[in-house]
């Protein structure tokens, strides 16, 4: 039995029926072909599934897609604009925050919460933000490099050229 | 991980919640965040027929509304609102704590209050700060209402009063005249991402900044089937001019009453020893913050 639902993918209106045991994380997966989210543990303890829902980072494993109705979800591919890398992701790969990738997508999306909120973070609260993604290659050093850089180029591109 | 299928129904109300539950019979379970219970389900801990959303029941409705000295909050408020909630903060900064500690960033956006009170696991989080303010819960069916002292609440891992068909409305709390302060510590291997091993929480109330306790809570998470209230702790405490022997005594009297078990996170031994170590911290932090020792 499938249910039909409406929500917002990306910034675009989407449409579709889901059984009430799809996950939100599936519904990206598997429905919208949407791979950037990743199911690691699929029990909310590594975070390579994180979305944003309604702006805020959760483990997408455990949203039942029924429940994102109405709401508004960011994946990683939603962060490229035009062709372009977003400043976060352009951080990532010029100060190495990328190794295998897999927890990459939710790295970004959790850092991206965190510099809508505080555009100048302290490393303790970029290391809080990102403290429910695990990785399991970078040491999470360069991340956390990563995302310091992410928030001086915004601040410069906020200011002009 | 796939889910195994169920039918889903959302709530509009409360009254409505209620009416689905108690529709729906044994087989039915409410899911608010769903932290809890999809990881149960996943596992194939849990397999309900008909699983009932009650997330509409927020509204606009507040995590923290205060009126007077008595504070409510909402069931449907998440751990990541309780943990910035500059009232709660003010009022009854362990709970807040608490909240704060719970999980990850990730999880903190989707646990519930609630949720936390009604999977009543002996680490949940705020159930310890929420003891030691001596809360109350609100239980709704269809037949009624009624409200129930935290403290009678849990009744074994996993077990509470709360009816299969009941619905938790609300966490109150009268906040007693004097002056009062409060702190949660959490033991575990890493800040986050952990259930905790021990925990304390406590809170003094003085009946002027530098005087003689005229309420003392303390209680423990992890160490006991439920969370606990150490009673011989506080009565150690009760009606004393505080000092760091009366503070150690405390810590130990409530090692005393720990009921830990051995398992995979840690030794019942190392547990007791631990609340000792624990309450004697939180006593001194909390201390500080009721204006005590000058
Ligand atoms: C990775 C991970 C880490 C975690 N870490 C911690 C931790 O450190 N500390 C901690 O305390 N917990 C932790 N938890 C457990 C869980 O996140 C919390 O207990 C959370 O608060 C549960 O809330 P929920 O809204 O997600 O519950 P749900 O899963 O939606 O519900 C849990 C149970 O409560 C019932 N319920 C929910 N709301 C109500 C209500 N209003 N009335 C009646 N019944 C209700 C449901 O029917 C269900 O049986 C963790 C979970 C995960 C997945
Ligand atoms: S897959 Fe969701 S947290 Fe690991
Ligand atoms: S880059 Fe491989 S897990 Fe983080």
């Amino acid at each position: 039995m499938k249910r039909l639902i409406r929500l917002r993918v990306n910034g675009e209106p989407v449409e579709t029926a889901v059984p009430a045991n799809r996950t939100l994380l599936e519904l990206l997966r598997d429905d919208l072909g949407l791979t950037g989210a990743k199911e690691g543990c699929g029990e909310g303890d590594c975070g390579a599934c994180t979305v944003l829902l309604d702006g805020l980072p959760v483990s997408s494993c455990l949203v039942l897609a029924l429940q994102a109705e109405g709401r508004e979800v960011l994946t990683v591919e939603g962060l490229a604009q035009d062709g372009q890398l977003d400043l976060l992701q352009q951080a990532f790969v010029e100060e190495g925050g990328v190794q295998c990738g897999f927890c990459t997508p939710g790295m970004l999306l959790a850092a991206k919460s965190l510099l809508d909120a505080k555009p100048n973070p302290s490393e303790a609260e970029i290391r809080a933000a990102i403290s429910g993604n695990l990785c399991r290659c970078t040491g999470y050093q360069k991340i956390v490099e990563s995302v310091r850089r992410a928030a001086d180029l915004r601040r410069a591109a906020r200011r002009g050229p | 991980m796939r889910l195994p299928m169920f039918e889903y129904a959302e709530a509009k109300s409360a009254a409505e919640a209620c009416g689905m539950l108690a529709d729906a019979g044994p087989d039915a379970a409410l899911i608010a965040g769903g932290t809890d219970l999809l990881v149960r389900m996943k596992r194939g801990l849990e397999r309900p027929a008909r699983v009932v959303s009650i997330r509409r029941l927020r509204g606009g409705l507040p995590a923290v509304a205060r009126d007077g000295a008595r504070l409510a909050l909402h069931p449907l408020a998440t751990m990541a609102e309780l943990a910035a909630d500059p009232l709660l903060e003010h009022a009854c900064g362990n709970v807040a704590a608490g909240a704060r500690a719970v999980g990850s960033p990730l999880v903190r956006n989707l646990a519930t209050l609630g949720g936390n009170l009604a999977s009543a696991r002996p680490c949940a989080d705020t159930a310890p700060p929420l003891l030691s303010w001596d809360a109350r819960v609100r239980l709704q069916s269809a037949s009624g209402e009624h409200s129930v002292p935290l403290d009678d609440f849990f009744t074994g891992p996993g077990a509470s009063a709360l009816r299969r068909d009941e619905l938790l409305t609300a966490v109150e709390i009268e906040l007693p005249a004097g002056s009062s302060g409060s702190a949660f510590l959490k033991l575990g291997q890493r800040a986050a991402l952990e259930i905790a091993i021990a925990s304390a929480a406590v809170r003094l109330t003085l009946d002027r900044p530098g005087g003689t306790i005229l309420a003392a809570r303390v209680a423990l998470g992890s160490v006991a089937p439920v969370p606990l209230r150490a009673r011989a702790a506080e009565d150690l405490l009760l009606g004393r001019v505080p000092n760091e022997d009366l503070i150690r005594e405390a810590g130990e009297a409530a090692a005393r009453e720990a009921r830990p078990i051995d398992d995979l996170r840690a030794s019942a031994a190392y547990r007791r020893e631990m609340v000792a170590v624990l309450v004697r911290r939180a006593l001194t932090a909390a201390l500080e913050r009721a204006g005590g020792g000058r």
